[in-house]
């Protein structure tokens, strides 16, 4: 039996969070819109009207061609892209073509196994969404609400090498994203869409075999799934002797199953020419430093300065810079405590990460502010309170806002350090314990654990436990 | 003479006055429909009846209600003493192509016929915002493909009020009839190959084609979108120097539209044409023509009183102290029809890709339950030929395959077309030319149904028209003189991009020199029966 | 000269752009087209500097008189229910549309 190599790329659409459409002043987002009232003249294509490109998505663009380390074109051009179907209400959707915003370009994919896939990037460009249509038995029901929605269109090489590498790359670039504060890149809300070229080939060899498309998957575990059952497939057809056709496939989630799309609806020669609607879009150096000034670290990078830096382990640095405002969490924290980060890092991968999921906050929406979260670390180290102490600050601090210190002093729940105060309970307990100072003193020095427990109990937990030790030995020394 | 058939400039002096009320313009416009107009274009003609046959039909519909409302409102603002626009009073028509909010707005087309638009289009807001009133949209060739107007789907077709066996010209040709024959003294037109302007010269009238972008298109359905232009049409140059100044400037809905500061073309209309630098061209004073039969180029001299005119338009202009300068090549004038047979029609294909009967407009009555059938059928119903035949050309030469031998080759051409611009407007260039005087048309205007079907002559009509839209230049057509037909003859200047100014100086001074000649006092046939 | 456009190539054409013709039409436009051609090949004849620059539209714009790209500004349209009451079929805010039907993979 023949092994097999599976070859990937990834087609996705990400829709950009700008306010407003990339053609008309409509609201970009109409998830909890009622169908067709986020529409206007421009994105339902009524006779006579002209687009106007938003700069905003041109920004967000620029953004995230760099973060793919692609060519940016100071000179781009829109195209039309001519085809007929009902979601599409000019006949025509207003895209980019031989010469858009971004050129070229990769993303490294770190896989859970150790090794680094690099993806090339073949297109990067800009494009207005189509609406959506549902059936209702021999009809199709049409909501142009999203018509007109920003997307950009990219397009991987055909690197990818299993389901789980697709999976991956989907994952970070979800990150990505995130991270650029470009989209909020939900697939279950169509934020980001993928669709797979998916083609098998015997191992050892360079060539491209026919590939399938797999279309309207819209979650990664889809996406595995789907890729998964395509690759099974055409091994059993060539197996059995058939060929691999290039069909587009729609993956149907409730049956689990990939269905085959009409030939005649994929046919297609869409005769894209420059849209005369629109000027050629010229970036000038100004502006694009403008939308380059505060460009962050990426998530990668980020990452493997953590490990050198902050000396965190991988899986610490890896979550850290899971999510950008956690990571700049993390990072603020640090610099104010000023101690070791691994201690942050434990706070905030036990507790702290624990409150944003329990709250659904992300972590710049915390009230206890990485300053907060950095006092009370020092007060644990100064032994002005103990560490269960720490602890249970840190909801009492998210849930009033008040700075650790004002809530240890009003509750009183800083340690005691007053020497006068814990040598008279000390005294208290040498003088009541006669058959255990005997012991110690005998030689049983370990007792001594036991003598500070008893003043701690006698002052329940607010006592300098080393204070108290310290005085002990005095008194039993004596 | 009536007031109808007065320029807007003096009715506006009348007005002003208190000579006249907007109300008494606007109802001399309505008798001067209803007397020579005849029935509306409508989808259901019916048989052509010999009053048919001498009626102008420019319009599609009428809006009197609405003008004489708005005309009483401007009378009250008058005696208030309140101020008003520059074309306060001032009755217009629109070709109809123009959207207005709660109007229908058919492109001539059966697709559209019962299209009405939840939006008013820039030029005909901006003439509102004036004060201007819209009496009704005017007749075209289906989608304003075509150069005579048989082409609407809204038969009977407009006639030529000078000669009504002839055709007004196209595709603005119920604007051009329209302001001819006395109904309104400012019809909005387009101009995609010389739309504005062919017809101009058949009528008899004034039509500017402003440079590309000058003129906002929003709100125009369109034809091809990188050539076309809204423009006014006018009796005399000063009507049009004062629509163009109410309608031009940039506008935050066409992105083409360019930030270009617009000038104050009164303040200039008046100042001659000393110094100016006025060129002639042998290459438009010939036309190049593919024989249909044997497909060989036909070389062919434009009208003996044509050329005449053209040439004694110069005549004037250099006694009125401007320089002319012969023999300026125009190479790649020739190519101008071709390049716009591909061009042309692939935007076009494209644009029309819209009217599928999903949206709006017009879908198939029969009951269909495949998406693929009712798109077929919508559109082979209720598309005429000439969008077919535009349709399937702009298919043929943009695909894949045939890009580059036709699409991007055209686009070469025009290049060449406008390098030829260039270099005759070059400052420092060899010809150093304000202005490049040509006749506007090859011929008169022709009879009904001599050409019609023939498209590969029919385009040639726009032959000295066409190489300003690839060029994006603007053009002016006014009235040359009359040819020993009893047409009226047009004759063309094209400036370099923003010259309105200079170019409609330069008419006005025409104006000014011919204002004694006899044919300058003949009016059409059709006004002087009422 | 023989025909660039056959029936063949007119047909696939006619498909594309979503029409259906009878036979006098379809004579009629196919014979118009073949005729257009021969014009448009006239161009063949011209020769074209390699630097010659092509543009979208033959005035030029420049960074001074381009307009400026629109700011990301939400503006709702007044009545959308004027759009939707454009279109010939509608039911419950969506425009309905016949269906194409799919085929299911075996």
């Amino acid at each position: 039996m023949t092994d097999y190599e599976v070859v990937i790329g990834l087609e996705t659409h990400i829709q950009l969070n700008t306010k407003t459409k990339i053609f008309c002043a409509c609201k970009a987002d109409s998830w909890d819109d009622e169908p067709n009232t986020n529409i206007c003249p421009v994105c339902t294509g009524l006779p006579g009207v002209l687009p106007v490109l938003n700069k905003a998505v041109v920004e967000k663009g620029v953004l995230l061609a760099k973060a793919m380390h692609s060519d940016i074109r100071m000179r781009s051009f829109f195209d039309r892209k001519n085809y007929f179907y009902p979601d599409l209400p000019k006949g025509y959707q207003i895209s980019q073509y031989d010469l858009s915003l971004a050129s070229g370009g990769y993303l490294d994919i770190p896989m859970p196994e150790g090794y680094t896939r690099r993806v090339s990037i073949h297109k990067l460009h800009m494009e207005e969404d189509a609406g959506k249509t549902k059936n209702a038995g021999n009809l199709r029901l049409i909501d142009f609400n999203r018509c007109g929605v920003p997307l950009v269109e990219m397009v991987t090489g055909p690197d990818l090498r299993s389901a789980n590498e697709a999976a991956q790359y989907l994952i970070r670039l979800r990150q990505l994203l995130r991270w650029l504060g470009i989209s909020e890149a939900d697939m279950e809300k169509g934020h980001l869409r993928c669709d797979a070229n998916v083609s098998i080939r015997p191992k050892g060899s360079d060539q491209l075999f026919t590939k399938t498309e797999i279309k309207n998957v819209n979650s990664i575990d889809n996406v595995k799934n789907a890729i998964e059952h395509e690759v099974e497939r055409q091994i059993r057809e060539v197996e059995a002797g058939n060929r691999v056709h290039a069909w587009t496939l729609d993956w149907d989630e409730e049956k689990n199953e990939l269905r085959k799309m009409r030939s005649k609806e994929t046919e297609a020669d869409y005769r894209y020419f420059r849209e005369p609607d629109l000027l050629p879009l010229d970036l000038t150096q100004a502006w694009l430093d403008e939308i380059l000034a505060d460009f962050p670290e990426l998530p990668l990078e980020r990452k493997s300065r953590f490990i050198s830096e902050y000396k965190l382990p991988e899986y610490d640095a890896d979550i850290l810079t899971g999510e950008r405002n956690l990571s700049d969490y993390f990072e603020t924290a640090v610099q104010q405590y000023a101690g070791d980060p691994k201690k942050v890092s434990n706070y905030l991968m036990n507790d702290v990460l624990r409150m944003l999921n329990e709250s659904g906050k992300t972590a710049n929406q915390l009230k206890l502010t990485p300053a907060y979260l950095a006092e009370i670390l020092k007060m644990v180290d100064a032994g002005q309170i103990n560490t269960s102490t720490g602890k249970s600050l840190l909801e009492k601090v998210e849930s009033s806002g008040r700075s650790p210190k004002s809530i240890v002093e009003t509750e009183g729940l800083g340690l005691v350090s007053d020497d006068s105060a814990i040598r008279a309970v000390a005294e208290k307990i040498v003088a009541a314990s006669p058959k255990e100072v005997e012991t110690f003193r005998a030689g049983k020095e370990t007792l001594i654990g036991w003598f500070t427990g008893q003043v701690m109990r006698e002052m329940r937990g607010k006592a300098d436990p080393k204070l108290a030790t310290q005085i002990l030995l005095e008194l039993l020394k004596k | 003479m009536e007031l109808c058939d007065r320029s807007a400039h003096k009715l506006l002096e009348l007005l002003r006055s208190k000579q006249v009320s907007a109300e008494e313009i606007v109802r001399s416009s309505l008798q001067r429909i209803a007397a020579v107009d005849g029935r509306p274009g409508s989808l259901e003609s019916g048989e052509e009846t010999e009053k048919d046959r001498q009626s102008v039909h420019a319009f599609i519909s009428v809006a009197a209600e609405q003008a004489l409302d708005q005309a009483k409102s401007i009378d009250r603002q008058l005696a208030k003493g309140e101020p008003v626009g520059l074309l306060a009073g001032i009755p217009f028509s629109a070709k109809d192509v123009f959207c207005v909010k709660d109007t229908y707005t058919t492109a001539a087309s059966k697709i559209l016929a019962n299209f009405k638009a939840p939006y008013t289009s820039t030029a005909v807001e901006r003439l509102q915002k004036q004060g201007a009133i819209m009496l009704g949209k005017v007749n075209l060739d289906e989608f304003t493909y075509g150069s005579s107007n048989e082409s609407t789907a809204f038969q009977p077709c407009p006639r030529n009020p000078w000669d009504t066996s002839r055709v007004p010209g196209g595709s603005s040709g119920g604007s051009t009839a329209s302001v001819a024959a006395g109904e309104v003294p400012l019809s909005l037109g387009t101009d995609t190959a010389g739309s504005i302007r062919q017809p101009a010269a058949f009528c008899g009238v004034v039509g500017v084609k402003p440079t590309y972008g000058r003129v906002s298109r929003y709100g125009i359905i369109a034809f091809a979108s990188s050539l076309d232009c809204p423009g006014p049409i006018a009796r005399d140059i000063t009507d049009a120097a004062l629509m163009l100044q109410a309608i031009a400037g940039a506008d935050p809905r066409d992105s083409t539209a360019a930030n270009v500061p617009v000038p104050d073309y009164l303040a200039t209309l008046e100042q001659g044409v000393k110094g100016k630098r006025i060129g002639l061209s042998p290459d438009y004073f010939q036309i190049s023509y593919m024989d249909a039969e044997s497909g060989e180029i036909h070389q062919k001299p434009v009208q003996e009183d044509i050329r005449a005119a053209v040439y004694h338009a110069a005549e004037v202009l250099q006694r009125m102290g401007a320089e002319i300068i012969e023999d300026v090549p125009m190479p790649n004038t020739r190519y101008g029809i071709p390049a716009f047979f591909v061009i042309s029609r692939v935007e076009a294909a494209s644009n029309l890709h819209r009217y599928d009967g999903v949206k709006y407009g017009y879908r198939t009555p029969s009951a269909e339950d495949d998406l693929r059938v009712m798109y077929r059928k919508t559109r082979n119903e209720a598309f005429g030929l000439q969008p077919k035949l535009r349709i399937l050309m702009g298919m043929y030469v943009s695909a894949a395959q045939y890009s580059e031998q036709y699409y991007n080759r055209a686009l070469k051409v025009r290049a060449l077309l406008r390098r030829d611009f260039d270099q005759i407007f070059d400052p420092l260039g060899k010809y150093r030319l304000d202005a490049l005087l040509t006749p506007t048309t090859p011929t008169t205007a022709f009879p009904i149904g001599a050409i019609y079907g023939d498209s590969v002559l029919m385009q040639y009509a726009d032959q000295f028209t066409v190489t300003a839209n690839h060029a994006g230049i603007p053009g002016i057509s006014l009235p040359g003189g009359i040819a020993a037909d009893g047409l009226p003859v047009g004759v063309q200047l094209l400036g370099p991009d923003y010259s309105e100014h200079t170019l409609l100086q330069m008419g006005r001074s025409l104006e000014i020199g011919t204002q004694d000649e006899a044919w300058r006092s003949q009016r059409p046939a059709l006004t002087l029966r009422w | 000269m023989s025909e660039e456009i056959t029936p063949e190539i007119f047909n696939h054409l006619v498909t594309l752009a979503a029409l259906e013709l009878d036979e006098k039409q379809a004579a009629y436009l196919r014979r118009e087209l073949n005729q257009q051609l021969k014009a448009i090949h006239e161009l063949e004849a011209i020769p074209l500097d390699a630097d010659l620059k092509v543009t979208t539209h033959g005035v030029s714009y420049n960074l001074a008189n381009s307009p400026a790209l629109r700011e990301d500004t939400w503006l709702p349209h007044p009545n959308p229910d004027e759009i939707l009451a454009q279109a010939p079929q509608v039911d419950e805010q969506y425009i309905i549309v016949p269906d194409i039907p799919h085929e299911k993979l075996d």
